[in-house]
């Protein structure tokens, strides 16, 4: 069950925050302040704005995170002391969390100065673990941009075998020039991402970080709390058949699709909103629409993307999409995609909510990520 | 766990698995300088795939291939298979291709950034890389634990299988390191033993796939456990872990006829004190794996599976322990099973 949900995300700090700025059709998405970016084409970005985050090399990732665990722990009630150690894990992912300790080694600038925060990939994890005393399990997982939503499948799996009654689960990206070069490199970048629009030309990154508390159904009652949504299920599948692209007909998203709907044992046609991967890239957006009208048929189940609004947050996109959701199931209604006029033909399968919110009951929802490397990964959230 | 088994193992490690085994055993030190060889028997598309690769992926692609062969597993020709995936454990994994992008965004500019090395930037390259060579369609996980990332690997995978995800998944890991790696870990003060470069591979199929390919298991997986030290080197989270594990077995610690230590040198104390609690049979061989092949981290688990089962009959057991400076925590029993082993000279590259 998710019994609090914590977020620190370009549109702010907060569930509350972040969901009431996808409502309203809001994008973080301007020019990068943080670091130079004059030499970067393009150079728009979602930045985190907070002093408390601007932290040395190496600690900017696991602060966000630590941020967003303190937020969803007080919402789900569990004050420190709460949880035994011995039942508490964490599984944070990140798809290159620590790559500005890259930029400040050849830089020879100043790093974070414990060792736990000069760790790249496994650093904010493991700063998390012992922040908050974790003696149960611990990992990173690493499926490049489906990294959160698979740290979700991971939470929920350690609960639902026995190896932890709560888990703190999420993802944590952070921007640096290491990223934006990156990705610029690969001309995926655009300076105005629009997901499943005739006119898209790319992605715009972001960054932050999500956390849920997952919370045995035992354990949360045990301690009298009603939970609105459960993890009911988890897939994951690979494209194997290139490092970046994504396969054209989108047969790892649907599996992964159809393996969370499996382990749910919920039917297609039970899904009321899918929250796609939605990057804004040409072969993407194209890719997800194939896969979606795939499992769930032809403009079978309302759609969104908030990458036009956070901008795609790498590891930490599928634990906003939890959030997301969670939210979407809490409120009864849908964000808009923001960037989205005009569908494109090739995604006009595809019931996308646009312009404005959709109020509407959400009892089942399903998130599905895509990364590098051919990495797919869905989850199923439902109602109580 | 209903049984899910070990059909398949391969190792790339510092002088050679035979060495590994023959040396370990005996408790003689080994070194050796670490060749990246590529399988003269894949074809030249998974060849030539894996030539261009990072180095990172040149030994877990050898490790994991040969792990396939080992077990009789080929291929498709056409798609990839949906119930066969593969479960990364490594530490730094992609280190080398970021050291290469900063080195080349910081000398040229963005300019200087290349499409091929930032792709490869992301820590899950190594699966994607063997998932598409292999034609594996299945899951593509890459978990990252420390130096108990290829035990939480193994243990993740048969996890997994015990839940229904399919019938056969690649699991271990490995590690390409190099001297800013090692300058890091000496900066940062982390424990460890001295850092090496190293991949371990073994095939986990769900007995029914085994049987279905009229495959003996070379072993069981019973159980296990991961866990965390957030005070690392003391024994509570450590014996918790052990003692979890050992349940989860069924197996009393008095059955193990096998103990692949992995403590790094400050923590060795707690690890003995823990393994002592543990451990009443005077029998128990208790092997300091990383003593001897230094730490491999995301291979240490997959090679202290295959030296742990080299040194059983079937039906007896062993524990493989993994334990890092950061507090992580992983533990797998194994039970030998009657498969025959194969040859050594199928086991290295």
């Amino acid at each position: 069950m998710i019994t609090g949900c914590g977020v620190v995300s370009p549109l702010g700090r907060g569930a509350a925050a972040f969901f009431d700025g996808l409502l309203a059709g809001r994008s973080a998405i301007a020019p990068i302040r943080r670091f130079a970016a004059d030499d970067l084409t393009p150079h728009m970005a979602a930045e985190v704005v907070g002093e408390e985050f601007a932290r040395d090399a190496g600690a900017r990732a696991a602060a966000f995170a630590l941020a967003a665990t303190n937020d969803a722990l007080a919402a789900a009630g569990l004050a420190s002391g709460a949880i035994d150690p011995a039942r508490l894990g964490i599984a944070l992912g990140t798809t290159l969390g620590g790559m500005d300790l890259f930029e400040a080694w050849e830089a020879d600038r100043r790093v974070a100065t414990t060792a736990v925060e000069s760790i790249p990939y496994f650093g904010p994890a493991v700063t998390l673990a012992r922040q908050l005393g974790a003696r149960g399990p611990v990992a990173t997982p690493q499926l490049a941009c489906a990294s959160g939503t698979y740290a979700v499948a991971v939470a929920a799996r350690w609960i639902e075998r026995g190896e932890a009654d709560v888990v703190v689960a999420g993802g944590t990206d952070l921007l640096c020039r290491f990223v934006v070069a990156g990705f610029n490199a690969l001309k995926a970048t655009t300076d105005l991402p629009r997901p499943f629009d005739q006119a898209r030309r790319g992605l715009a990154l972001g960054e932050g970080a999500a956390v849920v508390i997952l919370e045995s159904a035992a354990h949360a009652e045990a301690r009298s709390v009603a939970a609105p949504v459960r993890i009911l299920g988890c897939g994951a599948a690979a494209d194997a058949v290139h490092m970046t692209a994504p396969d054209r007909e989108g047969r790892g998203a649907a599996e992964a699709m159809r393996a969370a709907l499996a382990a749910a044992a919920i039917e297609p046609g039970a899904v009321d909103f899918v929250s796609a991967h939605g990057t804004g890239t040409v072969y993407n957006d194209a890719m997800e629409a194939r896969a979606i009208t795939a499992v769930f048929g032809r403009r079978g189940v309302a759609v969104n993307s908030i990458k036009g609004a956070i901008g795609h947050t790498l590891g930490a996109a599928g634990a906003f999409e939890a959030v997301l959701c969670a939210e979407a199931i809490r409120r009864g209604v849908i964000p808009p995609t923001a960037g989205l006029e005009s569908i494109d033909p090739a995604c006009a399968d595809l019931d996308v909510v646009s312009g404005a919110a959709r109020p509407t009951p959400v009892r089942i929802a399903l998130s599905t990520s895509s990364g590098f490397a051919g990495a797919n990964a869905a989850i199923v959230l439902g109602a109580v | 766990m209903s049984r899910v088994v070990i059909t398949g193992i391969g190792a790339i490690s510092p002088a050679g698995t035979e060495h590994a085994l023959t040396d370990v055993m005996a408790r003689r030190p080994v070194s050796g300088a670490l060749a990246t060889l590529l399988d003269a028997d894949w074809p030249e598309s998974v060849r030539s795939r894996v030539a261009r690769a990072e180095r990172v992926t040149q030994l877990m692609a050898g490790a994991a291939g040969r792990a396939l062969a080992t077990a009789g597993w080929e291929a498709p020709d056409e798609q990839p298979q949906r119930d066969v995936g593969i479960v990364v454990g490594t530490a730094f994994g992609c280190f080398l291709s970021n050291l290469t992008h900063q080195q080349r965004v910081r000398a040229h500019g963005p300019a200087g950034a290349l499409p091929r090395v930032f792709a490869a930037t992301v820590s899950n390259a190594a699966a994607g890389e063997i998932g598409i060579a292999c034609k594996l369609g299945g899951p593509a996980v890459t978990l990252t634990a420390g130096a108990a990332s290829g035990t939480s690997a193994m243990l993740h995978a048969a996890a997994l299988l015990d839940d229904g995800a399919g019938r056969a998944l690649l699991a271990g890991g490995g590690e390409a390191l190099g001297a800013r790696v090692e300058r890091w870990l000496r900066d940062a003060g982390l424990d460890t033993h001295p850092p090496t470069e190293a991949a371990a591979f073994v095939l986990l199929e769900t007995a029914a796939s085994a049987q279905a390919r009229g495959r003996r298991s070379l072993a069981t997986v019973c159980g296990g456990a991961t866990g965390f030290d957030p005070q690392p080197g003391t024994d509570a989270a450590l014996r918790a872990t052990l003692a979890t594990a050992l349940a989860h077995a069924d197996v009393p610690g008095n059955a193990l006829r096998v103990v692949i230590r992995a403590a790094p040198p400050a923590f060795r104390a707690a690890e003995a004190r823990a393994l002592a609690a543990l451990v009443e049979d005077a029998d128990t061989q208790v092997l300091p794996l990383k003593s001897q092949l230094g730490e491999t981290f995301g291979a240490a688990g997959g090679l202290g599976v295959i030296v742990a089962l080299a040194g059983l009959a079937p039906g007896e057991h062993a524990l493989i322990l993994d334990v890092c400076g950061t507090g992580h925590l992983a533990a797998m029993v194994v039970r030998r099973d009657d498969g025959d082993w194969p040859p050594l000279e199928q086991l290295t590259t």
